[in-house]
């Protein structure tokens, strides 16, 4: 049984009660008969798939889908609903609050990068109930393995409000596990996604092209 | 902040599973949703869809590999993939660095060449939330960008009445390489592809997906190349982007961004075969495939065509 570890990081057992389910669902206790978990792979049994209820009456119950995916090490199991982003369910239902909503989700800004299966990706255009199976690290992950990239960032001032900092640290951290040797131009061209209003460019390269070498030291 | 419309979600285990799902009509393909969840979340269209179709779920629809003298592109490849490709790189160059070009490098490592192509006109009254300019596009009576601000739509006048442009930048290295578009129905040839439908941007039957992409493998000697300008290095969209094939006497010269569907400058293709490309022969192909350019009233649009002229002159230079 997969443990979930609550926001305080103590270990709770990966049964979903009823009242987890209510909690995780954002919905009130009381509220009327609840939707059904209907997993998708179930729902397409069939060849000819029949619409899911909630298609075919918009009013109706919202519908639940469980998935289990592994964030910074940790696995969850979660019941969402299909329109949560990936986004949401990291900061609302785990408490990952570095991916950050800027542009709105337009997928604009970056900063709400995190990695996902090896992939920087923006976590405010990514389904939630996509993720089933998939392992994700923010930048909470890779301040807690201390991974060079976090002290290189603090060394060349590469921030300074620091809202948009974790999705460069993890869209770096992205580079770093491809290719260990950036140049210049490489860490420009994969940080080329994300946008820093205080205007901290210069700086990026430098503080990735130096966790490289640590990197590489420390191997 | 912005709030969802309901909808459902299916995870999809084959193509004609989809396919039974998209036939109701109130479904919605999602591969990279990159183009797709903007459009849904901001509720641009007078419709929403009701189901959500997931076709990463379909196995074997990843995947680039050379075979029977063509190269075959899996639908859900992401771009980042194709891009990074040696093979893609050598010998599909315009597809490679078309690829290299579309938006920022997370979208890349989401969106995937069938939606990319697939992808919705651009058009700001088009594309402005909670659907505020009903427009032809979306069935309405009126265009707003036709009397508005209109500095980046078509420089090849409208189709239906519509001046938005499409603002793939895989699809005019589609064209220029003469690729194919498998679908789990028929196999279209990629100048047949795009076309302009309310809302849609591609001839696709309404349970039609796309599974693959066809390229013949140019002949030894073939060069191609790919040209985009945007307003910003990465992230943004093309102004106009293009692509161009040429081999020892034949050319394919192909722009977007500057028309409703990728434009195919066939008098620059006519005029550059054969010659020998230089500075001189580049611009003027550069000066006949913009030849029957126009501007939109307004006169906002302008600027487009001499930046659409340079970009066939240093594609072909390119080549050279």
């Amino acid at each position: 049984m997969p443990k979930d570890k609550n926001l305080e990081g103590k270990e709770v057992s990966g049964h979903i009660s009823r009242r987890d389910f209510l909690r995780d669902a954002g919905l009130v206790v009381g509220a009327p008969t609840l939707g059904t978990i209907s997993a998708s792979a179930a729902a397409a049994e069939t060849a000819e798939i029949a619409l899911p209820a909630a298609a075919a009456d918009p009013g109706s119950q919202p519908e639940f889908i469980q998935i289990e995916l592994t964030v910074n090490g940790d696995v969850y199991r979660r019941a969402v609903e299909p329109h949560w982003t990936l986004r949401q369910l990291l900061r609302d239902q785990i408490g990952l609050t570095s991916p950050k909503d800027w542009c709105g989700g337009y997928g604009a800004c970056g900063s709400c990068t995190v990695i996902m299966n090896g992939r920087p990706i923006l976590s405010c255009l990514t389904l939630a109930c996509e993720c089933n199976g998939a392992t994700v690290e923010t930048a909470e992950g890779i301040a807690k393995a201390k991974h060079p990239i976090i002290q290189a960032y603090i060394n060349h001032n590469a921030f300074q409000c620091g809202y948009c900092t974790p999705g460069f640290v993890c869209t770096a951290k992205a580079l770093l596990d491809r290719n260990g040797d950036p140049t210049e131009a490489d860490v420009r061209d994969a940080l080329g996604g994300n946008l820093c209003r205080c205007g901290t460019y210069q700086q990026h390269p430098l503080a990735v092209i130096e966790a490289a070498g640590n990197l590489k030291e420390s191997a | 902040m912005k709030t969802w419309k309901k909808f459902s979600h299916i995870d999809a285990r084959t193509v004609e599973e989809a396919s039974s799902v998209l036939r109701s009509g109130k479904a919605a393909l999602i591969s990279g949703g990159t183009d797709l969840l903007g459009i849904m979340r901001f509720e641009i269209l007078p419709t929403h869809p009701e189901v959500v179709v997931n076709l990463k779920s379909i196995p074997g629809m990843d995947y680039v590999k050379e075979e029977n003298g063509m190269l075959r592109i899996g639908a859900l490849t992401r771009l980042e993939d194709i891009a990074k490709n040696e093979l893609v790189r050598s010998r599909y160059t315009a597809l490679a660095e078309a690829a290299h070009r579309t938006a920022t490098p997370h979208i890349r490592e989401m969106g995937t060449i069938g939606g990319n192509i697939c992808q919705l006109n651009r058009c700001w009254y088009f594309r402005n939330p909670d659907n505020r300019f009903n427009c032809f596009r979306k069935g309405g009576q009126e265009c707003y960008a036709w009397g508005g601000d209109n500095r980046y739509h078509s420089i090849f006048g409208p189709v239906k009445l519509c001046i938005a442009v499409n603002p793939s930048d895989t699809a005019p290295a589609l064209v220029a390489l003469n690729a194919r578009i498998r679908t789990n129905r028929r196999t279209i040839q990629a100048e047949q592809f795009w076309e302009m439908t309310v809302p849609g941007s591609t001839v696709l039957a309404v349970d039609e997906i796309v599974t693959e992409i066809q390229i013949p493998t140019p002949a030894a000697g073939t060069r191609s190349a790919f040209n985009k300008f945007a307003i910003r290095k990465s992230i943004d969209f093309p102004i106009v982007n293009c692509a161009v094939m040429v081999g020892e006497s034949d050319a394919r010269i192909c722009l977007n961004a500057v028309f409703n569907k990728p434009y195919r400058a066939e008098k620059a293709e006519g005029f550059i075969k054969g010659k020998r490309i230089t500075e001189s022969t580049a611009d003027a192909a550069g000066a006949e495939a913009v030849a029957a350019a126009s501007v939109l009233p307004g006169d906002r649009n302008k600027w487009k065509i001499p930046i659409a002229k340079t970009m066939v002159k240093r594609a072909l230079l390119a080549c050279a």
